[in-house]
């Protein structure tokens, strides 16, 4: 299977979106399948899984690409980041968000959090966003 | 010459008695009182604009030096002003800025590039300048979505699922592209979820749904595909606030991504007078605060904003100039680029005439959801504490929409299309349940269901079972997978079919833009692909063809060829 990453795609608003009806062939699930495939044929024959009606992060890429094309700058970055969380299982990003919640955490462990994301799962921006929290609730003394 | 005074205990006069007795005089007004934020946008202690920036990065805004900013300020620098333009942004009068909004040749974009670089208390400048009918010249350019549309709160004072069903059925035929639904009892959720769901599919294709919640449980729910978006995501306007909200701007744009990376929608909420009502506003005016709110929601990258005040409504009511604000944050909310869902959604006033003028700004102008919670059913049925807007209104709106040929998104459904859908959604939660293992509906409740105007109209139901069963929805993991096998098994496969294509719809993604809706046919619209492109008289929406065609049907419309028929 030929694999096309969303940086060699040159999507174009206007033409390509919305990406399920004019782009399906570039949309897959996170388990490999073509949106086609998610047939009612398919889920009453069991080959449809809860977890194959989710985004993938190669679709979040693209949705980026569309959302930095007419402008929207904080929504694409909140895609890529999006398309870095697809690998944490649900339980992990729960705990993260509390994690970050006020006087939750203190500063090692919100450090230890951005390593992690950063080491197991190369979620770098998301890392970045925890490190900048850590700092701002160092200095606004809102750390655990 | 000098009046006699009056004696004290002078007897009032037949008018003052009837103007007692109108409604309005039961509504709460207090005076202005700055120092503690009741002021709606014009307060001495709020802020003067200012900026500076140093190598791409603001290191003063608004009159405080960079090592003072509170966590709010620092994220609106970091994350929402776009920096390339704040100082060009900054140098023009509000007034300008104010003229560029409201003169129609000026372009969305060019206005939404120049306020990108405006400051919280620049923002606040500009709007200060404008009367409520240039706001809302101003909105209906500044609305990101060419297309308006409307949302209704499906709820039952008894968490009722069979009701929430039948409701949800009506809503959606009645042509809203959003339901949201809470409850009494939290532990309900489940089943009252599945039920929103269901019902919704069984009016017009393609209403989204949402289950109001604590952060953590909504966004679980979402996850497993039982709810299609999310709203109930607070964000404040001050430090103290925010953190008894339990969050921060961090926390909240992380939570952004979360719901981003299972495709599911998902917008914040805030509005004037929070920050008031929870006691921390700093001595800041209403408007002042809300725009920080508005620009949290940008910087977080989220794509929309559900504000207008939304449940502190009586907060901003009671002060002058109040409800110029609660317009004033709607235009901010659609000027920072951001899907606006635009309140009247709490109960607001004991006066008609009240309620209505206060619901004109934003039905007028047209915004993405011109109610964020039209009560879909009676307000005493409405769990989050009543609409501006009930089902009793329904006929009183179209009736609106027709008189000034604006389209406020709903229509007028003959009572037999509602009846069968109703009746339709009802028997299809009733199979869903049977399918999997919930407590039975009975055939008299469909019935009740079908012909209810509030859960008063429905038979009772156990529970203690119910309850016992939402949990077990939660233990046994069930997902939007196992609803459509549930609907597809018992002969609904159209409502499985439209289901599954909603949930598809997370694979692709293309709900995730601004203002994205379902249309009937299922497919996206959003500022994307139905950017708005209001240029003036002549241009932009305008209700026409099919779809005024059906804005002109109300319940009794008089024949053209014979007096005596009526035509519905």
């Amino acid at each position: 299977m030929a694999v096309t990453l969303p940086d060699q795609v040159e999507l174009d608003p206007g033409r390509d979106y919305p990406l399920a009806a004019h782009r399906p062939e570039l949309l897959r699930t996170p388990t490999g399948k073509p949106i086609d495939e998610l047939t009612m044929q398919a889920v009453l024959s069991g080959d449809v899984a809860a977890e194959d009606l989710r985004i993938s992060p190669d679709t979040l890429r693209l949705q980026a690409q569309i959302a930095e094309q007419v402008g929207r700058t904080q929504l694409a970055r909140n895609f890529r980041r999006a398309a870095e969380l697809t690998a944490l299982p649900d339980d992990l990003v729960l705990s993260i968000y509390n994690s970050l919640r006020p006087n939750a955490s203190t500063k090692q462990q919100l450090t230890d959090i951005a390593d992690r994301l950063e080491r197991e799962y190369s979620a770098t921006l998301c890392a970045e966003l925890v490190r900048e929290a850590a700092d701002v609730y160092e200095r606004r003394d809102i750390l655990a | 010459m000098t009046a006699e005074p009056l004696p004290v205990s002078s007897p009032k006069s037949k008018r003052t008695e009837a103007l007692e007795e109108r409604p309005v005089n039961l509504d709460g007004f207090v005076e202005e009182w700055p120092e503690v934020g009741m002021v709606a946008m014009d307060s001495p202690y709020d802020p003067a604009p200012s900026v500076r920036v140093t190598d791409g990065v603001i290191v003063e805004m608004d009159g405080k030096p960079r090592a003072e900013f509170d966590f709010l300020d620092q994220f609106i620098a970091d994350h929402a002003i776009d920096v390339s333009v704040a100082e060009r942004a900054m140098s023009l009068e509000p007034v300008e800025v104010a003229r560029m909004l409201v003169d129609p040749t000026v372009t969305r974009s060019e206005v939404v590039e120049v306020a990108g670089g405006l400051t919280p208390a620049a923002l606040l400048e500009v709007v200060k300048t404008m009367n409520v009918v240039e706001m809302m010249q101003a909105l209906q350019k500044m609305r990101a979505r060419r297309t308006p549309a409307n949302q209704a709160h499906s709820t039952s004072a008894r968490d009722n699922p069979v009701q929430v069903a039948a409701e949800a059925a009506e809503a959606s035929l009645r042509g809203f592209r959003e339901l949201e639904t809470t409850l009494g009892v939290v532990r309900y959720a489940p089943l009252v979820a599945i039920a929103l769901q269901v019902g919704a599919l069984a009016g017009t294709p393609g209403a989204l749904t949402q289950c109001a919640l604590e952060e953590a449980t909504e966004l679980e729910l979402g996850m497993r595909g039982i709810t299609a978006y999310a709203e109930t995501i607070s964000v404040y306007g001050t430090e103290p606030v925010f953190c008894d909200g339990d969050d921060t701007p961090w926390s909240k744009a992380f939570l952004a991504s979360a719901y981003a990376s299972r495709g599911i929608k998902m917008r914040f909420t805030s509005g004037t007078g929070s920050e008031v009502q929870m006691g921390n506003a700093e001595g800041r005016s209403m408007l002042y605060l809300e725009i920080r709110c508005i620009l949290v929601a940008k910087g977080a990258g989220v794509q929309g904003l559900q504000n207008g005040s939304i449940s502190c409504i009586g907060v901003p009511g009671a002060v002058p100039a109040g409800i110029r604000a609660v317009l004033a944050e709607n235009l901010l909310a659609s000027t920072a680029d951001l899907e606006c869902a635009s309140g009247n959604d709490q109960s607001f006033s004991h006066s008609d005439m009240r309620r209505t003028a206060r619901l004109l700004p934003q039905l007028l102008s047209g915004t993405d959801f011109v109610c964020s919670g039209y009560s879909a059913v009676p307000n005493y049925d409405n769990m989050f504490a009543g609409s501006n807007l009930d089902s009793t209104d329904y006929d009183d709106w179209n009736t609106i929409q027709r008189d000034l040929q604006v389209d406020g998104a709903l229509r007028h459904v003959p009572e037999e299309e509602l009846l069968a859908a109703r009746s339709r959604a009802a028997r299809a939660l009733q199979a869903v349940f049977a399918q999997l293992g919930l407590p039975a509906i009975t055939d008299k409740e469909v019935e009740a269901a079908t012909y209810a105007h509030g859960s008063q109209d429905l038979p009772m139901r156990d529970v203690l079972e119910d309850l016992k069963a939402a949990q077990s929805v939660m233990d046994r993991g069930i997902t939007g997978l196992d609803v459509i096998k549930a609907l597809e098994a018992s002969g609904y496969s159209d409502m499985a079919r439209t289901l599954l294509s909603v949930l598809r719809h997370r694979v692709s993604g293309d709900l995730l833009h601004t203002s994205a809706i379902l249309t009937p046919e299922l497919e996206t619209l959003s500022a994307v692909n139905d950017a708005n492109d209001y240029a003036g008289p002549g241009s932009g929406y305008r209700p026409a063809g099919e779809r005024w065609r059906e804005m002109k049907r109300l319940r009794h419309v008089v024949s053209a060829s014979n007096p005596e028929e009526e035509i519905g």
